[in-house]
């Protein structure tokens, strides 16, 4: 390993002197790029997303199906025969009656029906939009609004810290789950409106500002501490001693810094957020029926966890995957962004 | 360190007096909720809810109630819910908190020396097939929500499998550790393993990216410099600032769980602690039990991060001195 | 020789004698012991028999506590039946409005005291001190109930009630056909004088049942064992008990009850099982499944005071519109429920079988009619309205909310559904304030009587705007019908089956009129033990615990 320690202090290799010259951005591209483990998951990504978008091309014109209408008495086809959506039980009691499993044909009930008859596949595509769209929201808004709080809480110090680190706890020890049923039963009734935006009950905008908010404290305090750390560096130190001023202290030496965890921790937050959707789809104030979302058809398919398990496992396995692949990826962007990937000497140089 | 103390203390006087305010709030904003009805029994006489809601104080202003009930609950003590009547709130606090406390300490154990095993793997063997096969085996159990995973995990040795390869596991619910350690064991071996699994994915991915960093760092160089063994740098130095943001994510964390976060979990096991508590008075929109459990876990919290920030102080000299 | 084969006879029969005489007593002896466990996901509340109006707990104090009158204590419509039981005669004079009760002497409360006449006195006053839901709705035809109505504490029913020796005479101000059956529900049971003067809430009251509360916990379980100061004074009315124990647990989830109750790890679980697992309970544990007809009524009532359902078309679109077979798959099939166009449930007093809604309109329910519905909506003037359909969130009502929201779209509304706390969503839609349009509800009748279905859920008395207390959640105020109601209720003292034609014909009006949409009519599924015997299910309380065995 001593061998490592002196190549690291000589000049790199011709190729890299040439790559030095380009600007840190370029470079974390390029690295990038050549991680070809996390453009296979941006690429999953990318899939998946798509056929999340996808969703009305697939219901209307290759399954055939409304999956937003309650079809208990349907028929479809199976094995090339006809056959009821919904199967009565015929044997002993008679009782209970099982929606049909997967039939694993793209235009007949691809995963299964659900316990009102609707297409699972279907559902689970639509269900990708609201997901994806509550979970990026959010996480911007947490990510965002945490830098925002975390920087000004860490470099000012002092008061302002106090105050801010003070209602950060407050948001974290926060019931949660109280003020999401109180709202969402606030709102059966009557919509709220602030200007522009117009909050129903059914509308996304309710868990996206809930969840967002809530998560503000797990990123912030992890910033604020890079901050403080930040401020005691040399380079700051350095900077300050040359007389710079507080924004550009925070604009050119801080904030590349703290945004580049930020943007590590995005995809992990974003990951977070789904499961967190999910949970508040569990306690029924989450997305509102008959819309969907992977949460709620979780929480469709526990009904059915003994008998049709695919209905619960499907959406757990997308949040899975598009999990994995955000991770895998911010993994690589972290891996790109890191600054002192120009001396570093790893298999993949 | 003493003004410190003193500082904390005070501020966590605001904010568990913040929190038990915007309960309170909150709960008399939700429509439906006015317990009176509810209390008086389906289809009761106008006379008999006016005679309720008198009774339970629900018809003098918002602030007498508040300073009412937060005195019944902290000075007097002898709060008592809504929804079951004459059941004192307090008791039912302390007497599910040792159910959460050994749920929480056993899947902290697990987490803890899982995820610095793996994240200390992961980040020694960097960039190796050992490193990816570690991340995905943690990111899957990220990726899993945990009453889901409950469920399953019920479906496989409570019913499934139950004939067979585990049926030593005993019915849901929790075994008191004084009435038999092996069964208290036994009874929480699933439900450690099932919320363990969501923190090891997160906590070695923690764990791994900040050794990676710290490796870098001027000092674990100078250590290399000074001829120190690679494991020496990994352990002294490497892991010690390491352990910085492990130890910041693990208080909030950790005390999130302790004042009743693994409420999800405990409702699939059948688990009576905080967490149960807190999601049962939710459903039952129980003020007096929402108030005594938020502010239960706001506590937590609050001491959590205080201590925290100590640790923080002591592991990273560089902050002791900002 | 003749004589020894007469003396073998003799013996002989003796013997046969013997054991036919103590086979009987040697029948419960042998199935006598062991503890019932029961579980249920949440507790009931309080404890208190006169204040707590739920079947969970409804069913335990048939065990634990009695009346001067009590529902038989038997399978099938013989649990009608009102039997005395701490009274052990009664007779009624002064044209109905007084009743003279005859107390048994010799039974005794848990705690070792006598009952007396005293007691039952403090009782009657207690239902107005502790403010019981049905103080004002069962029991305001005492003399002197609306004094205690109005001041509770201070309640004495002077006039009302009084008691000497071993006789009580309590007096009405009118003459009252059901007061019988008001006699015979837990509200009205005898308890010490002792007793506290408000809710006794987790503290179990001394009762004169086999059985007596020894302790509640409403996080972990209730307990419930030997009266050992009981003994059998009529069968009919408290028969002694097989289990030496009863509990009943908290705390776990529908699927684990089931889970458990099939490991044999508990007896029997209150909440209704999963849809999951019903079919595996019908297969594999049919002999453990038990299926009773209910007359019990799910319905979703539709607010007739503010749009779209002010509209009687609208309102009698959603009934030609909703499927009801499909609803019926929802809660299990055809073996579970049971489609219904009414309000009176089958076989329940005052039933004529009615429906309206069909593609061919009669008796029964056979198809919807959604081309029908559809131009009724059309001709309402309120299509495209939105509307919000409110139910509980446990996993049958859930359902039942989305496929309604889902027909309603069909016909030509803008609606969503939207799943509230079951511990809310009963008294949520009363209150006009929440402005609720259309909900699921499900209704057991506290009564054996059709009024308790027409009148408290469809008549004028019931609906106060603004009140979490407004059962009438249609807000339904017709008074030409209210105005039947009150006679058929009159009509009860002196001809019941003249009343019952009278509450047929009210039945058919106020379907016809559609300020609900009658869903089905459901069956109680009880799924027990391997080791249970002896399944008894009464109609009015539902599965009698206590006269099953477990060994």
């Amino acid at each position: 390993m001593s061998g490592a320690i002196v190549d690291e202090v000589l000049a790199p290799a011709g190729g890299d002197l040439a790559i030095a010259a380009a600007g840190p951005w370029q470079l974390a591209r390029r690295r990038l790029l050549r991680n070809r483990v996390a453009l296979v998951m941006a690429g999953l990504l990318a899939v998946i997303v798509a056929l999340c978008l996808g969703a009305p091309l697939y219901a209307h014109h290759i399954a055939h199906t409304d999956p937003f209408r309650s079809n208990l008495d349907g028929t479809t086809i199976a094995n090339g025969k006809r056959v009821p959506v919904m199967v009565q039980s015929t044997q002993g009691l008679g009782l209970g009656v099982t929606p049909i499993g997967p039939t694993w044909d793209v235009h007949h009930y691809f995963l299964g029906a659900d316990g009102q008859g609707r297409d699972v596949a279907a559902r689970l595509l639509y269900g990708g939009r609201n997901s994806l769209l509550i979970g990026t929201s959010a996480a911007l808004i947490t990510c965002f609004l945490a830098v925002l709080v975390g920087v000004v809480a860490g470099f000012f110090g002092g008061l302002v810290d106090g105050i801010l680190s003070r209602l950060l706890d407050v948001v974290w020890a926060f019931p949660v789950y109280l003020l999401a049923i109180s709202l969402s039963t606030v709102l059966i009734a009557r919509g709220f409106s602030l200007g522009p935006l117009h909050l129903t009950s059914g509308s996304l905008l309710l868990p996206i500002t809930i969840i967002g908010l809530v998560y503000i404290p797990y990123v912030a305090r992890p910033i604020r501490g890079e901050v403080l750390s930040l401020r005691r560096r040399e380079f700051v130190e350095a900077a300050i001693g040359l007389g710079a001023s507080n924004w550009r202290l925070l604009w050119s030496d801080i904030l590349p810094n703290v945004v580049t965890t930020a943007i590590v921790l995005f995809p992990l937050m974003l990951a977070i957020d789904m499961l967190t959707e999910a949970a508040l789809s569990f306690l029924s104030i989450g997305v509102q029926e008959p819309k969907a979302s992977w949460g709620s058809i979780i929480l469709d398919g526990q009904d059915l966890l003994y008998t049709r398990p695919a209905v619960a496992l499907a959406p757990g396995i997308a949040i899975a995957l598009t999990v994995l692949a955000l991770n895998v990826l911010g993994d690589g962007i972290r891996d790109a962004l890191d600054p002192r990937a120009k001396l570093r000497k790893t298999k993949d140089d | 360190m003493l003004r410190f103390i003193a500082r904390r203390f005070v501020s966590m006087i605001f904010v568990l007096f913040s929190i038990s305010v915007l309960s309170f709030l909150i709960f008399f904003a939700t429509p439906g909720v006015d317990p009176a009805a509810r209390i008086a029994g389906r289809n009761a006489d106008q006379q008999t809810l006016k005679a309720v809601r008198h009774d339970f104080g629900l018809d003098r202003p918002l602030p007498v109630r508040y300073a009412l009930m937060m005195k019944k609950l902290f000075i007097t003590r002898d709060l008592t819910s809504y929804v079951n009547r004459g059941a004192k709130v307090i008791p039912q606090v302390t007497q599910a908190a040792p159910v959460t406390l050994s749920l929480v300490f056993g899947a902290a154990v697990i987490w803890v020396i899982a995820s610095i095993a793996m994240g200390m793997l992961a980040g020694v063997f960097r960039g190796t097939a050992i490193d990816t096969t570690v991340m995905i085996v943690g990111l899957i159990g990220i990726s899993m929500p945990v009453f889901w995973l409950g469920e399953v995990v019920n479906l496989i040795t409570q019913s499934r499998l139950h004939g067979s390869v585990f049926s030593w596991v005993p019915p849901l619910g929790y075994v008191p550790f004084t009435h038999s350690p092996w069964g208290w064991f036994k009874a929480l071996l699933f439900p450690w393993l099932t919320l363990s699994i969501l923190y090891i994915g997160i906590y070695a991915r923690v764990l791994r990216s900040a050794i990676v960093e710290a490796q870098e760092e001027d000092y674990v160089r100078t250590a290399r410099a000074k001829g120190l063994t690679e494991r020496r740098v990994l352990f002294r130095h490497a892991l010690r600032t390491s352990l910085i943001g492990f130890v910041s994510l693990f208080g909030l964390d950790f005390g999130a769980l302790v004042g009743g976060g693994a409420l999800l979990t405990e409702v699939v096991f059948g688990l009576h602690g905080v967490g149960k508590l807190t999601f049962d008075s939710l459903q039952n929109l129980d003020l007096p039990v929402i108030l005594a459990t938020v502010m239960y876990a706001a506590f937590f919290v609050v001491v959590a991060n205080a201590v925290v920030d100590l640790v923080y102080a002591w592991l990273d000299p560089r902050v002791r001195r900002a | 020789m003749r004589n020894r084969k007469s003396l073998i006879a003799l013996a002989l029969v003796a013997v046969i004698g013997v054991v036919a005489t103590g086979s009987s007593s040697a029948r419960t002896t042998s199935h006598r012991g062991g503890t019932l466990k029961l579980l249920a996901n949440a507790a009931g509340g309080t404890l208190d028999p006169q204040v707590n109006y739920t079947l969970q707990y409804w069913q335990l104090y048939q065990a634990t506590y009695d009346g001067l009158l009590a529902f038989q204590k038997a399978g099938g419509s013989a649990a009608f039946n009102v039997v005395p039981d701490l009274a052990s005669s009664y007779k009624t004079t002064n044209g109905g409005k007084s009743w003279v009760f005859t107390l048994r002497k010799g039974i005794k409360f848990s705690n070792g005291r006598p009952v007396t006449a005293n007691d039952v006195v403090a009782s009657f006053r207690r239902i107005f001190k502790v403010k019981s839901p049905t103080a004002g709705g069962f029991y305001n035809g005492i003399v002197g109930a609306s004094k205690c109505l109005k001041t509770p504490a201070t309640c004495t029913l002077a006039g009302g009630i009084s008691g000497k020796g071993n006789t009580v005479t309590i007096n009405l101000t009118a003459p009252d056909a059901e007061f019988k059956y008001k006699l015979a529900v837990p509200h009205a049971s005898i308890l010490p004088a002792s007793a506290p003067p408000n809710d006794a809430g987790s503290t179990p009251i001394p009762g004169t049942g086999a059985y007596y509360f020894s302790s509640y916990d409403s996080n972990k379980q209730l307990v419930m064992k030997r009266n050992p100061y009981f003994h059998v004074w009529s069968q009919l009315a408290q028969p002694d008990g097989y289990p030496d124990q009863i509990t009943q647990s908290f705390g776990l989830t529908v699927e684990a009850q089931v889970t458990a109750v099939e490991n044999g790890q508990a007896d029997w679980g209150y909440d209704f099982p999963p849809a999951d697992r019903l079919n595996e309970l019908g297969t594999k544990y049919a002999a453990q499944t038990h299926l009773t007809p209910l007359t019990a009524f799910w319905y979703a009532p539709m607010n007739v005071n503010i749009p779209p359902f002010t509209s009687l078309k609208a309102r009698q679109a959603v009934n030609y519109a909703i499927d009801r077979n499909a609803l019926i798959k929802i809660f299990g099939g055809p073996k579970l429920a049971t489609p219904s166009c009414q309000v009176l449930p089958p076989g329940f007093p005052g039933n004529k079988p009615y429906c309206p809604y069909t593609k061919n309109p009669g008796a029964t329910w056979s198809a919807p009619d959604v081309a029908k519905a559809k131009q009724l909506v059309n001709a309402s003037g309120q299509k495209g309205a939105k509307v919000v359909v409110i139910s509980a969130n446990d996993e049958v009502q859930k359902a039942v909310g989305v496929y309604l929201a889902s027909v309603l779209n069909e016909i030509g509304f803008k609606a969503t559904a939207k799943a509230i706390s079951g511990n809310i969503a009963f008294t949520y839609p009363q209150n006009t304030k929440n402005h609720v349009q259309i909900n699921v509800a499900a209704v057991v009748p506290g009564l054996p009587a059709a009024s308790d279905f027409l009148h408290i859920l469809f008549g004028c008395e019931s609906f106060h705007p603004g009140s979490d207390s407004s059962i009438n959640m249609a807000g339904f105020c017709n008074k030409p019908i209210n105005a039947q109601m009150n006679a058929a209720l009159k009509l009860e003292n002196t001809n019941f089956p003249k009343a019952n034609a009278m509450w047929a014909k009210i039945d058919r009006q106020v379907t016809d009129q559609a300020p609900m949409a009658t869903m089905f009519t459901p069956k109680h599924l009880d799924f027990v033990s391997k080791r249970v015997g002896n399944f008894v299910f009464s109609k009015q309380f539902y599965w009698l615990v206590d006269q099953s065995w477990v060994q």
